[in-house]
């Protein structure tokens, strides 16, 4: 009995010298915050996994839509693409922006595939679908801290879908099928908006 | 004198929510939209070329759309040519009598 009450007591001990160092540390400002400096391993290791696991929960229930392949849908997709997002996930040809060398967490090279700018998720129908609907959820709802808006308040899930559509295919463009692909042209309309 | 600034507060407050609504309509994009390089088309290879892909089949229907487009500025120019060539030639046969 008197080992168990010993036990508890170091537990609790061990607990209130972790919350007082912890806000200690919290309020003297020693962290870096400037975005060009990175994280610890520790640290980076902790927000990547809550990130993860947390868009990955969030985005279980979302159903796919059958369509994603039509053309309509990558028309209106790219257009979009290229005037709210290319700035930082690139488009074919480029390789940086003031915004990839800037931001911190750096924002994922789209052009890339999968596998190479971090997300294994390719060449598997089922990892597919599950990036797909990663794809969605973050389009839609942002990442805190990191950059990435929420377009979801200003954007219906339809023109969500259709960039989403556009990055399957993104990886695999050439920067003339890119600009053909993007151009708003004359006819905007007619891309499904 | 209440339900008049109750009245202003919902005006305002709808426009608001209404001009908010239309920040990231495709037409705020059209001010710099590009037009598609169709011409780049020519230069791929084209025994790579599926017409199943859907990235294909979009590319044909943005260039058909823009050659369309074109098309119809040639026959309006044409047709305003034409209107232009008629007018001054009925003003010369005036002039004439």
């Amino acid at each position: 009995m008197s080992a168990l009450t010993t036990f508890i007591k170091s537990l609790v001990i061990t607990a209130v010298f972790a919350l007082v160092g912890g806000g200690l540390f919290l309020y003297s400002g020693l962290y870096p915050m400037g975005a060009d400096v990175p994280h610890n391993r520790l640290t980076y290791w902790l927000l990547e996994t809550l990130r993860e696991r947390s868009v990955a929960r969030a985005a279980s229930d979302i159903k796919v839509p059958g369509d994603l392949n039509a053309p309509e849908r990558l028309l209106a997709g790219g257009a979009d693409y290229n005037d709210m997002c290319a700035g930082c996930h690139l488009k074919p040809g480029k390789t940086e922006s003031d915004f990839t060398l800037g931001l911190y967490p750096a924002p994922p090279n789209l052009t890339l595939a999968g596998d190479e700018h971090g997300h294994e998720h390719t060449g598997d129908t089922e990892n597919d679908d599950e990036a797909i609907k990663r794809q969605f959820w973050i389009i839609k709802h942002g990442i805190k801290a990191s950059g990435m808006p929420a377009w979801g308040p200003g954007h219906d899930d339809e023109r969500i879908w259709n960039m989403v559509a556009f990055l399957k295919r993104l990886p695999e463009l050439s920067p003339d099928q890119y600009q053909i692909l993007t151009a708003r042209g004359q006819d905007s309309e007619g891309h499904g908006h | 004198m209440n339900m008049k600034t109750l009245a202003t507060v919902i005006v305002f407050s709808t426009l608001g929510i209404a001009l908010s609504a239309q920040a990231h309509d495709p037409k705020e994009h059209m001010k710099d939209a590009e037009k598609p390089d169709c011409a780049a088309m020519k230069n791929m290879d084209h025994s790579k070329m599926d017409m199943n892909d859907p990235v294909m089949q979009a590319m044909m229907k943005q260039c058909m759309n823009d050659t369309h487009n074109n098309d119809s500025e040639k026959d309006q120019a044409q047709a305003d040519h034409q209107d232009n060539e008629k007018s001054s030639g009925e003003q010369h046969s005036e002039h004439q009598h």
